[in-house]
């Protein structure tokens, strides 16, 4: 259930100023060590907020990487990316993605 | 003996305070807001007690309870940023929290105790705008609107009775103000935003409903209509609808003095007096 650090880490972009200019500057960095799959690494430095909804993830706290801009998201792209996600009538992903780990 | 003597509905939009700065004292917003702080202040409250869904700030998916209520002399917050709003300190009123909570609880509504705590936006934004000088005491009662599975819209309604009834049977002389926080239809970060935007509303037939509802009293209805899919239908925070039905509960039966509606946001400002 590493999804929950996906989320908590989400969190702290908003709460830890620190870590939000880590995130901001060197992402895979301030990653390293985290309690993290490799394919949830890999979506949060990519940015890939879609893949992260089918995971599970949060999308009020992934929107803190949208408003505060890191790995590669603004309002823009981020919008751009959950609103091309395929959703059930009470807005949740069609398919849920499994990890493959 | 304490008493409700007023019900409020408010939004919680965290970029308000920024809009209303920007756009000065006869923007819409502005006027809303001041509208309900005016008729706030004629009611002349000793307490506020502020339905609201925290948006994982207090809680997170480590500990989310049901039902909580603050029981402590202050808190603090916003804990999550919103654009300028200073950071306040809230008086609370730790004595009649804990009586609600006991009072309930013998009511069969198992509360959470919260202590040492601090709130987002849902609080400190309607706050901000209707006692910015933070001279009212509010006790927070918390209220699980965003996560399904949500309590459902009954439950909620006996809740906010038995927070009324508990109220009523406080032995101190208090005028209590019941507040619900929140929108009737808002997707925040999800597929369903506006193009371009950060938010969206998935509803609007919706929001005109409930304010319909609420409009004519008809709290039956709208507790009917309220279940959980249609809440979930309206947005991700949809589930907020809640905190006003709860208040609902608290102030009994009524017929709003107003309810004015902001639909393009999907929420209202909401006062019943009496």
């Amino acid at each position: 259930m590493s999804i929950f650090t996906v989320n908590y880490l989400c969190r702290e972009v908003l709460r830890d100023h620190a870590f939000r200019a880590a995130m901001k500057s060197d992402p895979a960095r301030a990653l390293a060590g985290k309690d993290l799959t490799d394919t949830e690494r890999r979506a949060l430095l990519a940015g890939d907020v879609g893949a992260l909804f089918r995971m599970g993830a949060n999308a009020f706290l992934m929107a803190y990487m949208a408003r505060f801009e890191v790995c590669g998201l603004n309002v823009e792209t981020y919008n751009q990316r959950m609103r091309a996600e395929k959703i059930d009538e009470l807005g949740r992903p069609l398919e849920r993605a499994a990890d493959p780990e | 003996m304490a008493q409700v003597i007023a019900g409020f509905g408010v939004p919680h939009t965290p970029v308000f305070p920024f809009f209303v700065k920007r756009d000065g004292p006869s923007s819409e917003i502005a006027k809303l807001f001041a509208a309900q702080a005016d008729q706030l202040a004629a009611a002349r409250p000793d307490i506020i007690v502020m339905f609201d869904t925290d948006h994982l700030n207090t809680f997170f998916f480590d500990n989310l309870p049901i039902f909580a209520i603050g029981v402590d002399q202050r808190f603090s917050g916003p804990n999550d940023e919103p654009r300028e709003v200073p950071l306040y300190a809230v008086p609370s009123a730790p004595a009649l929290a804990s009586h609600i909570r006991g009072t309930a609880i013998g009511a069969g509504f198992d509360v959470a105790s919260v202590q040492h705590f601090s709130v987002d936006h849902s609080v400190i934004v309607p706050l901000h705008f209707l006692t910015p000088q933070m001279h009212v005491p509010v006790i927070p009662i918390f209220i699980s609107g965003h996560l399904p599975p949500l309590p459902s819209a009954q439950r909620c309604y006996a809740f906010g009775q038995t927070i009324g009834r508990a109220i009523a049977s406080w032995p101190g002389s208090a005028r209590v103000v019941v507040m619900g926080s929140g929108s009737f239809s808002l997707e925040v970060g999800g597929p369903r935003m506006a193009p371009g935007r950060d938010h969206g509303v998935p509803d609007p037939d919706w929001v005109g409903r409930v304010i319909s509802y609420l409009e004519r009293g008809q709290t039956e209805t709208l507790i009917a209509q309220s279940t959980e899919r249609q809440l979930l239908k309206a947005g991700n925070v949809g589930g907020e609808l809640l905190n006003w039905i709860a208040m609902l509960g608290a102030i009994g039966e009524r017929v709003p003095a107003y309810v004015a509606p902001q639909l393009q946001n999907g929420h209202a400002y909401g006062v019943w007096t009496w």
